[in-house]
């Protein structure tokens, strides 16, 4: 247990600012004295109580549950509630805090989530029955514990939006459903009552699904470890074994596998007829023919590189080890 | 303003299943919440929801533990239909998504549960709440509903003797509106914030109850609180009980499993409120460890077992405790958790008041009677939650048409400028502190009659204080000082009605436990507290208990 810890001075540095009332943002300095395991949540309500009780930020279960007070600490996104002060402290020096990212800023430390929740809807997340499947009249669904684990971590998700908040994606492009949204999707592709896994996937090749950078910015902010980046993966991977590759993105994906089981190495040329079709890649042959210039051998068939068989092999064994189970 | 025929106040468990039900009714519904409905405290529930589904089990047995754990203070006509509505309930919250833990043959898994005859107790790994409300909240995105999403309720209109709907505060924009409905359901949730030592959230400070009770309903048994048994030592948050029904043990200081000495059948697995006194009457006669606490164990189930059915537990105590509970014992303490009392509805979630309706921790039934046991409340949200709904849809029907005036909502609208407008007074965190502080040390466990007058006396002069209250935010955006003060405002009505309702009852029952009056009086005592606001407080009157098959027996676990 954490034994009897002598306090330390943690100086908070809070992103203040009320669009409401105009002005700047700024940041306001306070100091408190916290024993180093004390949440960053409660010295924020410290401060309400005793110091400024005009700090706005959202909170209520304090036990990482209700997903209400995630934002950035330190500049990482996290949740206030279990986030201790004195690793901050020992780090930083301080503990600056600011609003999450990738949404706007209505007050202090609450920004808007409307972005975020329509692009959680946008999934269509809830069991959507195929009508010739219906549910067992008066029992629940059969679904054996290895069924159950396929949903991997994606029920302990809290909709906090930490992983929003780190997605550079969402923040280059609004057609990206972000992090949280595909997990959730994820979420209802493997579960055996759900009857429209087809058209789920189908959709989500057309709408974002790879536009994700697979930085893994979500799955280190995540705070209840769902690893929606590693549920993106495992979506494109049953997107294309569903659908084919059906768009940019898995084309490129697929077109790369292909050519270094074939050749052990890429073929440029190749790759951007796979990628963007006969049409697609003349509009980039300017472009080509400036990289031609400089790299000439980019026109050349590359050669197939020694020991190919060997990866060959390995591409075989990773896909038995990787594959999904659906 | 607004109009709809039904408006479901809270969008935890009951209050969506509520506009559920009131929308499929064919009822235009709009489900205002203080909180985006997925951050609701129904989602903190951990251990699981009871069902007497298992084939050695039956609704028979479950209708007899609820009856017993309530010490006979839950009306059994209501405890039966609780009790029956159980496996349909589960079966409709599965087939809504629900991802519930499985047994290796494809079943509902279960677990023991205290004050249990039978392992009844199904869930999803130990975060059954969450999980529930994920599978609710997704199915009803699928219903046409209108959510208000961060209102916070100012107050319910109550004219020519029925409901006109209520005057609630947008908080983003800091509006005061009208929303005029027909039918009302409070769906808040608890007070468990009238207590500084607590596993509620921040924000169950009790809002819709108070505002009904403000209104002229009836409050009923609010004298009632359960503690739970296991609780982090420092920060209150709860250890699930599913943690004992996995076979953990809780020991003193000596090493003993003390339980013996209280429960000597079912040890750990005794109902709440004979564990938390068994606890407290440990520390008390200096069994505690150093600092006044005992230890849950866990250790003895093995690292596979304890991480995969406990996880949230484990991810707490690393993170909030320091603690490893796969190699470490864990310091618990008991902690208010859960209020047996509430608006007093019957069966349908009718109050006494046209139009006005309860359901969820927010309501007393009353199936839980003098103490509620561990999987009952999720169960609750749902089976009362459609009924509410259902008999406000119904009800919607035929009344005539509802209206909130202008004068309404001016009423509300001064009374926050009131508090903003003041240039001097006492913070509301800092009425709230001392507040908790006095339920914290006078209205606890064990409950003597000193303490619970002088209780009564600083509510009361809190209750003054908050008068002068001042709000120094004057930002009309998230202002949650203000918002602070009015639940503040709230839970020091409650705090009264527990507090003169505990010094009322002469007896020991359930969760509340005289000193001064240690046995059951089913004499006298056998009925429900009924309290009705007045100008001087709270006015008690009793209402009697409904049985039928089940005499009241001395209970022993």
């Amino acid at each position: 247990m954490f034994a009897e810890e002598k306090l330390i001075p943690v100086p908070f540095d809070v992103y203040r600012f009320d669009p409401a009332q105009g002005g700047e943002p700024r940041y306001q300095h306070y100091e408190l004295k916290l024993a180093p395991h004390t949440p960053v949540l409660s010295g924020l309500l410290k401060i309400r109580d005793e110091v400024d009780p005009t700090l706005a930020l959202r909170y209520s279960c304090r036990s990482a549950i209700c997903g209400s007070c995630a934002m950035l600490v330190n500049s990482k996104s996290r949740l206030a509630c279990r986030t201790p002060v004195g690793p901050e402290v020992a780090k930083h020096g301080r503990v600056v805090i600011d609003p999450m990212r990738n949404q706007p800023v209505l007050r202090d430390l609450v920004v808007d989530q409307r972005g975020f929740w329509s692009n959680y809807r946008r999934i269509e997340p809830r069991l959507l029955l195929d009508p010739s499947r219906p549910m067992p009249e008066g029992r629940p669904t059969q679904m054996t514990p290895a069924q159950v684990d396929r949903f991997r971590e994606t029920p302990r998700c809290i909709a906090c939006a930490s992983c929003y908040s780190a997605c550079p994606a969402v923040e280059a492009d609004p057609e990206f459903p972000g992090p949280m949204a595909l997990a959730k999707l994820y979420r209802f592709v493997v579960d055996p009552r759900d009857g429209a896994h087809d058209e789920r996937l189908r959709k989500v090749q057309l709408s974002g699904l790879w536009l994700c950078l697979r930085c893994h910015l979500c799955t280190e902010a995540c705070p209840k470890d769902v690893r929606p980046s590693e549920r993106i993966r495992d979506l494109k991977e049953l997107a294309v074994r569903s659908q084919g590759a059906t768009e940019r993105g898995s084309r490129h994906a697929v077109g790369f596998l292909e050519n270094i089981a074939e050749a052990g190495q890429l073929n440029e040329m190749k790759l951007v007829r796979q990628t963007d079709g006969l049409v697609g890649t003349v509009g980039q042959l300017g472009q080509g023919l400036r990289l031609a210039r400089k790299k000439p051998e980019l026109l050349k068939k590359p050669r197939t590189i020694d020991g190919v068989e060997e990866v060959r092999k390995l591409y075989e064994a990773l896909q038995k080890d990787e594959e999904v189970p659906l | 303003m607004q109009r709809h025929d039904v408006v479901v106040v809270g969008a935890g468990l009951a209050g969506q299943r509520a506009a559920l039900a009131a929308a499929q009714a064919g009822a235009d519904v709009a489900l205002v919440s203080k909180l985006h409905p997925l951050r609701s405290h129904s989602g903190a529930a951990q251990g699981g929801i009871n069902a007497a589904v298992g084939a050695e089990d039956s609704v028979e047995t479950h209708i007899y533990d609820t009856v017993k754990g309530s010490d006979y203070l839950g009306d059994q006509d209501a405890i039966e239909f609780f009790c029956q509505s159980a496996g349909p309930t589960v079966v409709e919250m599965e087939h809504f998504g629900t991802i519930f833990s499985r047994g290796e043959d494809g079943s509902l898994a279960r677990r023991a549960f205290g004050g249990a005859g039978f392992p009844r107790t199904i869930y999803a790994a130990d975060r059954t709440g969450l999980a529930l409300l994920q599978a609710i909240y997704e199915h009803l995105g699928g219903v046409p509903v209108t959510t208000y999403e961060e209102w916070f309720l100012l107050s319910i209109v109550v004219r020519d003797g029925r409901v006109q709907g209520i005057v609630a505060l947008d908080r983003r924009t800091g509006a005061v509106e009208g929303i005029a409905a027909k039918a009302v359901v409070i769906a808040t949730g608890p007070a468990g914030r009238v207590y500084g030592r607590t596993t509620n959230a921040h924000s169950c400070t009790g809002d819709g109850i108070a505002a009904a009770y403000r209104a002229g309903a009836y409050l009923k048994d609010m004298e009632f609180v359960q503690f739970h048994p296991t609780a982090l030592l420092e920060s209150g948050i709860l250890i699930t009980e599913g943690a004992r029904g996995e076979g953990g043990y809780l020991k003193n200081r000596l090493g003993e499993r003390f339980m013996s000495k209280y429960a000597p059948h079912v040890l750990e697995l005794a109902s709440r409120d004979v564990v938390s006194r068994a606890i407290v009457t440990e520390v008390n006669a200096g069994n505690g460890f150093p600092g006044g606490y005992v230890t849950l164990e866990l250790m003895h189930l093995g690292r596979e077992k304890v991480e995969s059915r406990l996880q949230e537990i484990c991810d707490f105590s690393r993170s909030f405790a320091g603690i490893d509970p796969v190699t470490q014992p864990i310091p618990v303490m008991p902690a208010q958790h859960y209020m047996m009392g509430g608006v007093g509805t019957n069966i349908r979630g009718e109050t006494n008041l046209r139009g006005l309706y309860a359901a969820g921790e927010a309501a007393c039934v009353s199936i839980h009677g003098a103490n509620r046991l561990g999987g009952n409340s999720l169960l609750e949200t749902l089976v009362f939650g459609k009924q509410a709904g259902t008999a406000a849809a119904a009800y919607a029907k035929d009344a005539p048409d509802a209206a909130v005036t202008p004068a309404d909502v001016d009423r509300e609208t001064a009374a926050l400028h009131a508090l903003e407008d003041r240039k001097d007074g006492e913070s509301p965190q800092r009425i709230r502190a001392d507040l908790q502080q006095t339920m914290d040390s006078r209205v606890g466990i064990y409950r003597n009659p000193d303490d619970l007058h002088r209780a009564l006396v600083e509510v009361r002069a809190l209750q003054a204080r908050w008068r002068a209250v001042r709000v120094e935010d004057r930002s009309s955006t998230y202002n949650i000082d203000l918002t602070d003060a009015l639940e503040v405002g709230h839970l020091l009505d409650l705090a009264e009605v527990i507090a003169v309702g505990a010094i009322a009852r002469t007896e020991s029952r359930g969760a509340h436990t005289r000193v001064d009056f240690p046995k059951r009086d089913d004499q006298n005592w056998m009925r429900h507290t009924m309290a009705r606001r007045t100008p001087e407080g709270p006015e008690l009157s009793y209402a009697p208990v409904a049985y039928t098959r089940w005499e009241p027996k001395e209970r022993v676990y």
